[in-house]
């Protein structure tokens, strides 16, 4: 989860949001080198004095023609790059069901057996101590580690979407519609989401909590929810 | 009831903003590629000034070589980076499945020895 006043991504804990983050490094050295070139001209417009004298200037035009055309291959390339991975789908180990409702989401697994539960926001009275306000939950989503998971997300009555940041997740839900996303924990942890669509006066009160573990702790946890 | 005493605890690592944006202390590559940056610009600009005498030109040219030279360390660096994390995964996922295959009719190190005893 996000730590106080943190303006920055969260670690990284999916392949896709590593890829997220080396790009958004990318694209800052980029707009520095960008940011000084403007400061640089902007104190030197400051420093000049007023003159109409240029009538022609085909070289300047030429440069910032094709200087914006490089920087924007600079950042397209990448940027193509890595909307094409997170396209991918993968042969999923594990496909989940996430629906959203106001105000709260339901989970279904129904590759092996019928297992659905609902995930409510644990309100802030009844938080243990060291659990985090507005982002616990009384049912997590647990998967495997390591594996490719697929969620297909859709709601039941309004707009919700289905956030994680630390996976690099974020898809709508939308009534009557099925949209898919997956990706990858590469490694054990809980990850923490928030409903990011509006969707009404308890919009901020349902978060999604997703904890990856190892198979075998993964197994023991869905033969616990089936029995 | 117990008392918490509220210690300060470093939640995250410092951070130093270049411009207020680029965290040139935490994120791989870019202090370098400032410093790098800095001294391409220092040498290009006096370089140039040496040779020409031309401040107003040296200054742009400074300017200039900053950005080329902190813009191509970047990419280098960035460049090695990322085939050092792919050589750190295929070593991961190699011991991995040494670790796993080990014994098994899938040990790789199992059908390099079954070839051996069947070349001589």
């Amino acid at each position: 989860m996000a730590n106080h006043s943190q303006l920055g991504f969260q670690d990284a804990s999916s392949p896709i949001m590593e890829e997220l983050v080396e790009f958004h490094d990318h694209a800052l050295m980029v707009a520095l080198a960008i940011c000084s070139l403007v400061l640089y001209l902007l104190t030197l417009t400051l420093m000049e004095k007023l003159s109409s004298n240029t009538v022609d200037a085909q070289e300047v035009e030429l440069i910032w023609t094709i200087l914006p055309a490089i920087v924007l291959v600079l950042l397209a390339l990448p940027s193509l790059q890595i909307l094409y991975m997170m396209d991918e789908i993968d042969e999923p180990d594990l496909t989940l069901k996430a629906i959203g409702h106001q105000w709260y989401w339901t989970y279904e697994y129904t590759d092996f057996k019928d297992l659905s539960f609902d995930s409510y926001m644990t309100p802030t009275t009844d938080l243990p101590l060291g659990h985090f306000r507005l982002l616990e939950v009384d049912h997590r989503i647990v998967i495997p580690m390591e594996s490719p998971i697929r969620v297909i997300i859709t709601a039941d009555d309004v707009l919700h979407s289905w956030a994680v940041p630390a996976l690099g997740v974020k898809t709508d839900a939308i009534p009557g519609r099925l949209n898919q996303t997956s990706f990858i924990t590469t490694r054990p942890g809980v990850f923490y989401g928030q409903c990011s669509e509006i969707c009404g006066a308890n919009h901020s009160y349902m978060p999604i909590v997703v904890e990856s573990t190892p198979l075998k702790h993964f197994e023991a946890w869905s033969s616990l929810l089936s029995s | 009831m117990q008392k918490y005493s509220r210690t300060k605890t470093k939640h995250h690592k410092q951070s130093f903003k270049l411009l207020g944006f680029l965290d040139v202390k935490n994120v791989p590559c870019a202090r370098e590629s400032v410093l790098y940056g800095s001294l391409g610009s220092l040498v290009v600009g006096l370089g140039h000034f040496l040779a020409t005498s031309r401040v107003r030109r040296s200054c742009d040219f400074a300017v200039g070589g900053f950005i080329c030279t902190m813009l191509g360390y970047w990419f280098y660096c960035r460049y090695n980076l990322a085939q050092q994390r792919i050589r750190q995964r295929m070593l991961k996922e190699g011991m991995r499945n040494k670790m796993l295959f080990e014994g098994s009719s899938f040990d790789p190190e199992k059908k390099q020895t079954g070839n051996e005893r069947s070349n001589s």
